[in-house]
């Protein structure tokens, strides 16, 4: 069986559900439990998210690219797209974000504290800034990232949320 | 009985007036990039038909498949608005699912003690 899925997308919002179908696909084919798929559609979901929100996207050739990997104890997903000067105070939030979440013996803990601060803001403030400590809660993932030298920013999770069906 | 039905990409949201109570049952998936500009006009005239009727709010999630983290942000603003407030809210979840556990059982910080706003896995 196949142990990894690279896949690949446009910027484009309309694209992020096929590839949610598509990974869910891959994760069924592994005959990991339903609450298990869902939990790395999730993860697979809230990093293109992010990746098409924050990222930099003026070459045509601007991509998304998403890759699962199936191991023995873990499964890692990673999401890259190109970034450049322009988006370094994301990097720095997204850095902050990833340190605060650390900050937390139990990531539970993070979302809650997250919760709380959304529910102060005002209704016209749609930001959630929810998606990172979400997957470190709900998909139960440890968090990193790193920039290469041709610009291209990797967001990995490692997930250790790993329930397989019986008898498998 | 008064229904209204309101739909978004992939998700639909029923607004079903009864005497007692209004109920939002949500189906689907919940994945547009700014959810809050549909839920949020729905919820927020939800509020005031709320108050003015005096009925409570039922938000029903069991039939619904996903939500993006986005999504979540317009439901915690109902939620604090009425725990602030004289309403009534009771949200209704799918115990059996393990990401909506996850999810809205979280949403228990906002529970009232006399549980005017209160949140229910089934």
């Amino acid at each position: 069986m196949q142990k990894s899925i690279h896949l690949k997308l446009k910027p484009d919002w309309k694209e992020i559900e096929p590839i949610r179908l598509e990974s869910s696909k891959f994760l069924e084919g592994h005959r990991f439990s339903t609450d298990t798929v869902n939990a790395l559609t999730m993860i697979v979901s809230e990093l293109i998210e992010n990746a098409i929100k924050y990222g930099f996207f003026v070459q045509p050739e601007g991509q998304v690219s998403v890759n699962i990997q199936v191991g023995r104890k873990v499964i890692t997903v990673e999401v890259s797209n190109p970034v450049d000067s322009s988006t370094y105070n994301n990097l720095k939030k997204l850095d902050r974000t990833i340190q605060w979440i650390r900050g937390y013996q139990d990531p539970f803990e993070a979302y809650l504290d997250k919760l709380k601060e959304i529910a102060k803001k005002p209704i016209a403030d749609e930001e959630s800034g929810l998606g990172l400590v979400r997957i470190a809660y709900e998909g139960r993932g440890i968090i990193d990232f790193f920039v290469s030298e041709d610009g291209l920013l990797s967001v990995s999770v490692i997930s250790s949320f790993f329930e397989r069906e019986a008898g498998r | 009985m008064n229904t209204k039905q309101f739909v978004s990409n992939l998700l639909e949201i029923a607004v079903e007036e009864k005497s007692e109570s209004i109920n939002v049952c949500w189906t689907g998936k919940s994945i547009d990039r700014n959810p809050g500009k549909f839920i949020t006009p729905i919820l927020a005239s939800v509020l005031d038909k709320s108050v003015s009727g005096k009925k409570e709010i039922i938000l029903d999630f069991r039939k619904l498949a996903y939500l993006n983290s986005s999504t979540i942000t317009p439901i915690i603003k109902v939620l604090e608005r009425a725990k602030r407030g004289t309403i009534r809210v009771t949200i209704l979840y799918d115990k059996s699912l393990k990401w909506q556990e996850l999810n809205f059982s979280a949403l228990e910080i906002f529970i009232t003690e006399d549980k005017r706003v209160n949140i229910e896995g089934l």
